[in-house]
């Protein structure tokens, strides 16, 4: 599948130019030391079963992770909410956390509850029945704290909300290798090692821009 | 959310016990087990790696305990992003204040080597001025020491890691050269940074690295793997995990790793401690010592020492002063990009390659005292779209186009002075952790001071992508590192250790780490870390031999790298 193919289905209809059409840092995986293949791999296979996430939480997550990442590709997007959701069925602590602001697996879960709120008090339906231009005005409300008032935000703080669902959303989206391919980031790189790191050069694996996406200002040196 | 209780909730797993010649997945076995140590040290980072070395070396009985796992760089570490989290300590803390701080993967390891298993390997000496801020700005404190005591032990730590750097090393009182040869050649980014500060007169040099250029004791110099902050796969970059410890087990010394210390005990009077009581997969168990050693970070640090009140201390052990807890301070930590119109590439190669320190003394005419560090700093996928998300308030299709630009970016980050403020603390929450103990309260704001450097160090870093011909994209406010909480002085008032790190109150109990800095200098500070804690080795083994503690070396195993 290469990456020209799967742009085509991204979100909104202005079409993204990607620099590096023709790079899948996949084709490279042989190379890679064995755990961090290991850990890659995990990212393409079918998914297990969800932990935390109620089937309609997980739809609403999905909804959301599309707006956060502009992104529609499914199997992206479910890796995203699976990612998100052993994180929040795990023991393991969220590095910080605001003082007053409820723990992240309740912020997340009242936090989904209350989109429902305050999207009846703004257009009369649940989250998941608007349209996406309102749900985007719901998040990017969130996001400024300014999202119209309910009893619920005193609970969940929504600029806490927001940013929780956005840093775990954004950090496993650019995890994925398709979306590695996309921008040309060169990847995992051991044992290989890199030789040419000045400007202008590449090593001969590396992404490297066809003809047609060289502009004016080439590096070639 | 967590109702497994005291269990290790570590993602991996490993040998718990380790000493010459044996490892053990569980408690049965331990090297000294009821019988009381020289010397207990709580934490195997920065300071207690080079701690359980030099006094295991000295021919002490040391017991290292840390509460993460013993990691195996080849099997552990990967390079993701996401997966290598797990080498941060990702335990919550509660954050408060104006600017809560990141903390987690932003300034705290966990398990063995601690924090620099995830550094970026910068490696600074402090300069004399940030000694003695008091007398030369009149702000904040001077220390009790002054740079000229901790020169021979920075030269020590230098020269005991290989670090590598410049021939000529133009800012402060060390001007090189460093044991090994400097980096080359350097990354892209670096050359970018240095191109711009060239254009503006502005000096800049290869940053100085506890990061190979050359092979040493069985380890090979840098691949250019660019995951510094990751783990380091070809064991190139400095850590504890992969040079003071296995040393240390050569000398004798044993460490418990994926065991909590919960608490510090004392003896009835509560004028000594005696030993450590601490947990291992749900089961608790103590260590007795003579001399305990707290190196847990600045945040674990004070909080051992409050959780472990008693009727004779009852606001903490060491807190006679109430200075436990106080006066934190991050580094300012802002990430300056600028845009260009060749490929950057910024994840090749070692994330840091370029410095200057041409802003770091204090210049009045600046509207601001004290100054900062310029580091290149290269990033990743992940570390610069999620601080673009959750700090930079960039999402949604602003992202995407952002980051599909990825590769034509350059970076700078901003590593500044920040001034202690005695409204900067760790506290104790009313929230519980798994062990029953209050989560810690890591409460920060910024000073009128710390705004205006930053804006200085913002403005001449998008000067500097200008004139290297980029364009100035966007500024992501962050913080890096954290020192500070229990500051060393020569008045028991308002301090809690001396110059030697001992604790004014319980002659016994040493804290050795950030959290004895009494300013946080502007530049990276694992150095001087480390270099406080050769000298409080250097001073404790003195002093073992003069109050008859000494005691004979105990056999010595063949030492390498890779013992365990």
């Amino acid at each position: 599948m290469k990456n020209s193919d799967v742009i085509s289905n991204n979100a909104g209809s202005d079409k993204i130019d990607i620099h590096y059409p023709d790079f899948n840092v996949l084709d490279l995986m042989d190379e890679w030391d064995s755990h961090t293949k290991e850990i890659v791999r995990r990212r393409l296979e079918p998914l297990p079963d969800r932990e935390f996430f109620t089937d309609r939480e997980a739809w609403y997550m999905g909804m959301i992770a599309r707006h956060m990442v502009y992104d529609y590709r499914d199997d992206i997007i479910e890796w995203v909410i699976h990612h998100f959701d052993r994180k929040l069925g795990s023991g393991i602590g969220e590095s910080q956390r605001k003082q007053g602001t409820p723990p992240e697996a309740v912020l997340v879960r009242e936090g989904l509850k209350a989109l429902d709120h305050v999207s009846h008090l703004s257009f009369g339906k649940d989250f998941g029945e608007l349209d996406e231009k309102q749900q985007f005005e719901i998040l990017a409300g969130l996001q400024m704290g300014k999202a119209p008032k309910i009893p619920q935000w005193s609970q969940v703080p929504q600029k806490d909300l927001f940013d929780k669902l956005v840093s775990e959303i954004v950090a496993a989206y650019y995890s994925h290798p398709a979306i590695w391919s996309e921008i040309g980031y060169g990847g995992p790189m051991y044992p290989r090692t890199y030789v040419r790191i000045e400007l202008g050069l590449t090593e001969p694996w590396e992404a490297r821009r066809t003809e047609k996406n060289r502009g004016a200002g080439s590096d070639e040196q | 959310m967590n109702n497994k209780g005291m269990e290790n909730t570590d993602y991996i797993k490993h040998h718990c016990d380790h000493y010459l010649g044996h490892r053990y997945d569980h408690m049965g076995k331990r090297k000294y087990g009821d019988r009381e140590v020289d010397v207990c040290i709580i934490g195997a980072g920065a300071a207690g790696s080079v701690l359980a070395y030099e006094l295991s070396k000295a021919g002490l009985e040391t017991v290292v305990i840390e509460a993460g796992p013993f990691w195996n760089p080849q099997s552990d570490f990967a390079s993701d992003e996401l997966a290598m989290q797990n080498l941060a300590w990702n335990d919550t803390r509660l954050v408060a204040g104006n600017n809560p701080l990141s903390m987690g993967h932003n300034n705290s390891g966990r398990g063995v080597g601690g924090g620099p298993v995830h550094f970026t390997g910068v490696f600074f000496r402090f300069h004399e001025s940030d000694f003695r801020v008091r007398t030369m700005d009149g702000a904040a404190w001077d220390w009790p020491i002054t740079y000229r005591d901790l020169e021979p032990y920075y030269s020590k730590i230098e020269r005991d890691i290989r670090v590598s750097g410049p021939r000529y090393f133009p800012w402060g009182a060390f001007h090189g050269p460093y044991p090994y040869p400097e980096r080359e050649p350097i990354s892209a980014n670096s050359q970018v940074f240095r191109r711009g500060c060239d254009v503006l007169g502005i000096r800049s040099t290869v940053a100085p690295l506890a990061i190979l250029s050359a092979p040493f004791d069985g380890r090979p110099p840098c691949t250019n793997r660019g995951f510094c902050n990751q783990g380091c796969m070809p064991n190139a970059k400095y850590s504890g995990l992969i040079h003071h410890i296995p040393k240390a087990i050569g000398f004798g010394a044993e460490i418990l790793s994926d065991s909590m210390v919960t608490k510090v005990l004392t003896d009835r009077s509560g004028d000594r401690v005696t030993g450590v009581e601490f947990v291992h997969d749900g089961k608790t168990y103590k260590q007795k010592a003579k001399i305990v050693i707290i190196s847990a970070f600045v945040v674990e640090t004070p909080r051992l020492l409050l959780n472990s009140a008693t009727p004779g201390h009852p606001n903490g052990l060491a807190n006679s002063s109430g200075m436990v807890g106080k006066y934190i301070m991050p580094h300012t930590g802002h990430d300056i990009y600028g845009k260009f119109d060749e490929e950057i590439r910024f994840y090749k190669g070692t994330p840091v390659l370029a410095v200057s320190q041409e802003f770091y003394e204090t210049d009045l005419h600046r509207g601001f005292i004290r100054g900062y560090t310029f580091n290149a700093h290269g990033s990743r996928p992940v570390s610069m779209a999620r601080t673009l998300a959750a700090n930079a308030g960039i999402w949604g299709k602003q992202l995407k186009e952002i980051m599909l630009d990825f590769n034509f970016y350059a970076r700078i980050t901003l590593v500044g002075e920040v001034l202690p403020y005695e409204h900067n603390t760790i506290t104790l929450g009313n929230e519980k952790d798994e062990y029953g103990l209050p989560r810690p309260v890591v409460t920060f704001s910024y000073g009128e001071n710390e705004n205006r450097l930053i804006a200085h160090g913002v403005a001449r870093a998008n000067e500097i992508l200008e004139a290297a011909g980029g364009q100035p994209a966007f500024v992501v406010p962050d913080t890096a590192h954290l020192l500070g909480g229990c500051r060393m002085g020569d008045d028991p008032a308002d301090s809690v250790v001396n110059r030697f790190c001992q604790t004014h109150d319980i002659p016994n109990l040493y804290i050795c780490d950030a959290s004895v800095f009494v300013t946080s200098g502007g530049c990276n500070p694992t150095e001087t870390v480390m270099a406080v804690a050769a000298r409080t080795a250097d001073h404790l083994i003195q002093n073992a031999g003069r109050g008859g503690q000494k005691r004979e070396e105990v056999s010595r195993g063949k030492v390498t790298a890779n013992a365990r």
